[in-house]
């Protein structure tokens, strides 16, 4: 039950905040001085109170009063966007850096080479390839860029056993397959592994990925433009 | 969140779901234009994850890491901006205020937005439009008292959430 007097540090405090905004009368304020003479906690409650009250006339009610504005829903999924792009050419220059200055500008040259002899195939689109009919909660794609080299390709696979090894290979035309590389998939990994096959993207007719004893298959489309199709799934070789 | 916690693109969702509206919300207030808002919070993110293994939560939080990066985006387009007009959207204006200054406006401002309507509005009708305790007790039908005690939880709600957001006295 309050009183006019208060009686306690719970009911002088109740008059902090007004304290702190100049909001008490001249007897109110005298008795709670009086009692914040005496009392170093409460003191110390008038002096946190009154650092908040000093910032008040910083905010503007006219802009409080309204919603918080939110950035538009796209904004998330373009900035995902920028970062996979960042992180593509992170990979890319990793993978240059692990050649050595010397092997890199010796691979240079041999491209180079390659490009003034027979051009680079770059006008070819990178291709994404998504593998339809996969076991439930299994997703793996991957997406296609040719190179002078062969074909670069990068595999995102999701739910499959952790520690699984993935093998990779490319389907050429009359039944031909060449290896693209290995990893593993761990748990909790979001990464993006990127391999290398000598086979070229024009004459890739499939992708295909081993992980643990099942295997599936997508066709890629040897025109250039995206792929997706359903998955083959074969037993293990 | 461990150290160099950022390297994963998951990493960057999550602490977008989790920041980057308030993210929004200041570069907003201090560049009044929606566009360039959005590309300051793109910006941030984008700098934070070339910067990710960097980020050290001994050090301080995401969220007060996250704006440091933004505060740096917002002065680096502020003055790309300078050399062109600028043109406030939907009555925003923007802050021609110092920016650390504009930082702390805008963290009052949401703070303020976060506490409790009984709360804000007896701080709005006795502070801002300075009017008489009694007269806002009569109008709200409580006694003198209440009003003077939802004051007093209403500043001490508003120092709690300004904590939560970095702010130290």
């Amino acid at each position: 039950m309050r009183t006019d007097q208060p009686e306690s540090c719970r009911d002088w405090r109740l008059l902090l905040g007004a304290y702190a905004l100049d909001g008490l009368g001249g007897e109110e304020r005298a008795r709670l001085e009086a009692h914040l003479d005496g009392c170093p906690g409460c003191r110390a409650e008038a002096r946190a109170l009154g650092a908040v009250a000093q910032l008040l006339p910083l905010a503007d009610p006219e802009r409080f009063s309204r919603p918080a504005p939110r950035p538009s829903p796209q904004l998330g999924e373009q900035i995902a966007a920028a970062i996979g792009g960042e992180r593509r050419a992170g990979q890319r220059r990793r993978r240059w850096s692990g050649l050595g200055l010397a092997g890199a500008a010796a691979v240079a040259a041999a491209l180079l080479a390659i490009f003034v002899l027979t051009g680079d195939g770059g006008g070819d689109p990178v291709q994404h390839v998504e593998f339809a009919s996969l076991p439930a909660g299994v997703r793996i794609d991957a997406t296609l860029e040719p190179h002078a080299y062969g074909t670069e390709i990068r595999m995102y696979v999701k739910g499959v056993r952790s520690g699984t090894l993935c093998r990779v290979y490319l389907r050429g035309a009359r039944g031909s397959r060449l290896p693209a590389g290995t990893f593993r998939y761990r748990w909790g990994d979001d990464s993006t592994a990127v391999l290398s096959s000598a086979l070229d993207l024009s004459r890739t007719r499939a992708i295909e990925v081993r992980a643990g004893n099942q295997t599936f298959v997508a066709p890629v489309d040897p025109t250039g433009s995206t792929a997706s199709g359903d998955t083959d799934q074969e037993d293990a070789a | 969140m461990q150290p160099g916690a950022l390297r994963r693109e998951r990493d960057v969702r999550e602490a977008y779901a989790a920041h980057a509206g308030e993210l929004y919300g200041f570069a907003l207030r201090s560049l009044g234009d929606a566009g360039l808002a959005e590309e300051a919070v793109q910006e941030t993110f984008v700098r934070a994850w070339r910067a990710g293994d960097r980020f050290d939560p001994q050090i301080g939080s995401l969220r007060t890491w996250l704006f440091a990066i933004l505060r740096n985006v917002v002065i680096d387009l502020g003055r790309a901006r300078a050399a062109r007009p600028s043109v406030a959207e939907s009555g925003i204006e923007p802050s021609v205020e110092p920016l650390e200054q504009a930082l702390l406006s805008w963290q009052v401002e949401e703070a303020m937005r976060r506490i409790g309507e009984d709360h804000r509005r007896v701080l709005v009708e006795t502070h801002y439009r300075g009017r008489p305790y009694a007269e806002v007790a009569a109008e709200l039908g409580v006694p003198e008292g209440t009003v003077k005690s939802r004051v007093y939880y209403g500043l001490r709600a508003l120092r709690v959430v300004l904590e939560e957001m970095g702010y130290e006295d």
